[in-house]
């Protein structure tokens, strides 16, 4: 029977991440931290965790049209909602010869100023309540995953459960998912091991690949620069959240290293496909070595030694030669 | 599933099936009903103002006779008092009297079994003359029945009528001539001579001319006043006519629905007469409303449920509720079904809707479509909003105007619809429909931003989803069965809350994970604890 088959397997379905992670480890009053990016992003500059930086912000109409003043001399940025979800709402924009650019189509400062005037009349936020539109600098892609980014910044998403990072997978845009690094938009999953930082499948829109669609380069077998940091960056942010269950976005940046590019309470089950392995047994065995979860559980273990665990716990759960 | 919420979601589902169990075993209240068989409940209601002088409302109120069997009659009287009159001539008259304040509202409801009524016309003769009482009443000339003028004398000579010694053929001669020749035509004319002299006439005025040509031609005649009764609809009031002939009265009526000698099943006869269903004296203003509904019960059964047995329970009953509250809680009590069924589908089957109860609301709306029809309704709502929503992108207008532009488009489609239903004669499309407005509108914009931001497939899918969760929630609204269930037995939504509880605390797959992770089942790759 498939669901006993899954089971054995520990794939974590929707109803189960639900009532067993994200409604108990959860607590409701952490949830503006991390569902409004601009609180994500003051939480973790305070914390000395790197960001993109801030270029502009529009809580109300009026300064809508003060946005793009704002941006002279930038030569790539990205307008987003703050209290957006599933990647909705974003408009990525390179400057050449002084035309906004989304892609290869031009956008005009009245498009840009209507999609931002959207973003505050809350069309994009969570609840369709008023949001505010936001502008940070584009981050530029680290040059050895560069080759397999196509028209858009990939991430690395993190599973951090009560502070230990339990999987992790890099998530590539394509020209499907229009630039954006959302899986069910069209972008490529691609599970890393957690141990050693180098990519073991790939999936796209569900299926197992090994080349990448747009420009068929190997997506298996690829280390991931700065991959230590990448883990305890996404560790520390996840501790100062406060959430017990937080997928952390972290993208790798030529210049900043990896940086928090968003947190996300209730992340996404399609890291399993991408690992090719169920969430259950890692989360379990974190259960198991940190035993029952309590509000407000003490910090007590270092960032390196969460990191540690993880790496352990990941091993452990790691099919066994025949 | 947690431990607390099993045995919560247990104690709800128990406590639901125990008072049900009660209802049905130990005080006998019926668990499925029969289409069609059960009484009306009906209601009047008048709204009286006046200027605190003393006045009257009367109002005509039916009585037992073949065909019609009145019980459990229940006024109430808003500080006049009240008293029923049988007069002469048979009417049952309700009398509200007393110092007419500025406003009053008095209610007549009541409980009627009707059956059709068949009275064929005798075959053959002889016939006897009418006696004396009934021609004394039934066949002289009254101020709306114009016996004796000119016109109508005339009218009879060339007709031609049959001898009296053919006395059905008399009087079936006067039927059809007036059924055929006189036009009927709403809210025109009632008075019998210029319905004569036009060849057209309200209902009223068609039935005053055939029972003015009848005590004309020697047969006694007289108004009655009816209401049809019409399942989920406001009844209607209708005048016809009775003839008497070989020691009974007749029915027939000339209108295009019309019979002769026999009653449909759903006429009620209020009374006899060139009377008024309802007037006041001495008062300011008067106006009523009829309303009724069907039951799906018998009379004993219904009686049951007005007063079982035990205390409790008859101070619970909604039987007891005025007519318009209990035909919106029949309604609203279906909620609850609709709403496990909206959770089955989205957390166990974990199918992606637009809005969590949009398909509650647009099922609830259009209960009284078919489902091909309501589907098509609410289709061509949203495609003309869509369309709309496509030009206005142009204008690059603010969010709230613009949604408010699109309510005002989805405002005006439903109004153009209402026009459409009723220039063709269909059904009342939209009518009296508090239809979801604004739900339409954010579905619009959420389907437009979908197609924009996830490709015009996803969002037809998303839309064909929808529609399809809607169309399953649909039949619930139209079942009688499912209605009178929720109605009668209200414990019934302590089991879907419990139900409801379960699968709040159910963590196994949904059928969509299924779908998702079914290539690690088989997949010896895949990591394995």
């Amino acid at each position: 029977m498939l669901p006993r088959e899954l089971e054995t397997r520990g794939v974590l379905g929707i109803n189960a991440r639900n009532q067993r992670y994200t409604l108990r480890v959860n607590e409701r009053r952490f949830y503006p931290l991390v569902d409004d990016k601009l609180a994500s992003k003051r939480m973790c500059q305070e914390a000395g965790i790197p960001v993109p930086r801030l270029l502009a912000v529009a809580e109300v109409h009026a300064q809508a049209k003060r946005l793009l003043p704002q941006l002279s001399g930038e030569s790539a940025f990205v307008l987003k909602p703050a209290r957006g979800a599933m990647g909705n709402g974003i408009l990525v924009i390179e400057m050449r010869e002084g035309r906004m650019l989304r892609g290869s189509r031009v956008v005009s400062e009245e498009d840009f100023i209507y999609h931002a005037a959207g973003i505050i009349s809350g069309l994009y936020s969570l609840a369709g309540h008023a949001d505010a539109a936001m502008v940070e600098e584009k981050l530029i892609t680290h040059p050895e995953i560069a080759p397999l980014a196509v028209d858009g910044v990939p991430d690395v998403r993190v599973i951090v459960y009560r502070g230990i990072p339990v999987m992790a997978m890099m998530r590539l845009p394509t020209a499907a998912s229009g630039g954006r690094a959302n899986l069910h938009q069209g972008a490529l999953g691609v599970g890393i091991d957690l141990e050693i930082g180098v990519t073991t499948h790939a999936m796209f829109r569900g299926r197992t690949i090994a080349k990448h669609p747009d420009n068929q380069r190997a997506l298996v077998g690829v280390a991931i620069p700065s991959f230590d940091e990448v883990l305890t960056t996404a560790v520390s942010a996840a501790g100062r959240s406060g959430l017990g269950y937080v997928g952390a976005d972290v993208v790798i940046d030529a210049r900043l290293g990896p940086s928090i590019l968003e947190l996300n309470a209730r992340p996404g089950l399609a890291i399993q496909l991408a690992n090719r392995a169920g969430l259950g047994p890692r989360l379990d065995a974190v259960d198991e070595a940190l035993g029952p979860w309590e509000r407000g559980e003490p910090n007590d273990l270092s960032t390196e030694a969460r990191v540690a665990l993880g790496r352990a716990v990941a091993h452990a759960s790691r099919p066994r030669a025949a | 599933m947690s431990r607390p919420a099993l045995i919560v979601g247990a104690l709800l589902v128990v406590f639901g099936l125990g008072v049900f169990a009660l209802k049905v075993f130990r005080y006998d209240i019926p668990l499925v009903v029969a289409e069609g068989v059960g009484p009306w409940q009906v209601e009047l209601r008048v709204n009286v103002r006046g200027s605190n002088a003393r006045g009257s409302v009367r109002a005509l109120l039916p009585a037992n006779e073949p065909g019609q069997a009145i019980f459990d009659e229940n006024p109430t009287s808003d500080r006049l008092e009240f008293a029923v009159r049988e007069q002469e001539g048979g009417n049952r008259t309700g009398v509200w009297s007393g110092a007419i304040g500025p406003i009053h509202e008095v209610v007549y409801a009541f409980h009627v079994q009707m059956s059709a009524v068949e009275v064929p016309l005798p075959a053959t003769g002889p016939y006897l003359d009418p006696p004396a009482p009934i021609a004394a009443l039934y066949l002289g000339q009254t101020p709306v029945l114009p016996v004796a003028a000119p016109e109508v004398r005339k009218q009879l000579e060339a007709l031609e009528l049959p001898t009296m010694k053919d006395l059905p053929g008399r009087i079936r001669t006067l039927f059809q001539w007036v059924a055929n020749e006189v036009d009927t035509v709403e809210r025109s004319n009632d008075d019998a001579l210029l319905v004569l002299a036009n060849k057209y006439g309200s209902e009223s005025g068609k039935e005053h001319l055939l029972v003015t040509l009848l005590r004309a031609a020697g047969v006694p005649a007289r108004i009655v006043h009816g209401l049809e009764l019409r399942a989920d609809a406001t009844p209607r009031e209708r005048t016809f006519s009775e003839v008497w002939i070989a020691e009974r009265w007749v029915p027939m009526s000339t209108s295009a629905d019309g019979f002769f000698a026999r009653r449909p099943p759903n006429f009620l006869v209020l009374g006899r007469g060139s009377v008024p269903n309802v007037e006041a004296t001495a008062v300011v203003s008067v106006g009523h409303r009829y309303r009724s509904l069907r039951e799906h019960l018998r009379a004993d059964e219904i009686a049951n449920l007005l007063t079982p047995d035990n205390a409790v329970f008859e101070q619970l009953s909604f039987y007891r509720l005025p007519l318009p509250t209990q035909a919106a809680l029949r309604v609203l009590l279906l909620i609850p079904l609709g709403a496990v069924m909206i959770v089955l589908f989205r957390n166990v089957i974990g199918v992606r809707t637009y809005g969590t109860f949009m398909p509650i609301l647009i099922s609830l709306a259009l209960r009284e479509f078919s489902l091909p029809r309501s589907l098509a309704l609410v289709a061509a709502v949203i495609l003309f909003a869509l369309l709309l929503r496509r030009a206005l992108e142009f204008l690059r207008l603010l969010m709230v105007p613009r949604l408010s532009i699109m309510l005002c488009t989805v405002v005006l489609s439903v109004a153009g619809f209402a026009l459409v239903g009723d220039s063709t004669q269909n059904a009342p499309l939209f009518a009296g429909v508090l239809f979801p407005m604004v739900i339409l509108t954010m579905l619009t914009e959420r389907i437009f931003i979908t197609s924009a931001e996830e490709g015009v497939r996803a969002a037809a899918l998303t839309a064909a989803i929808s529609g399809a969760v809607a169309a399953t929630i649909h039949p619930i609204f139209q079942n009688a069965h499912a209605e009178y269930l929720m109605f009668t037995f209200p414990e019934l939504t302590f089991c879907a809350m419990g139900v409801l509880v379960w699968i709040g605390g159910y963590t196994g797959y949904r059928v969509s994970d299924l779908l998702r992770f079914r290539s690690l089942a088989h997949d010896p790759g895949a990591e394995a604890p």
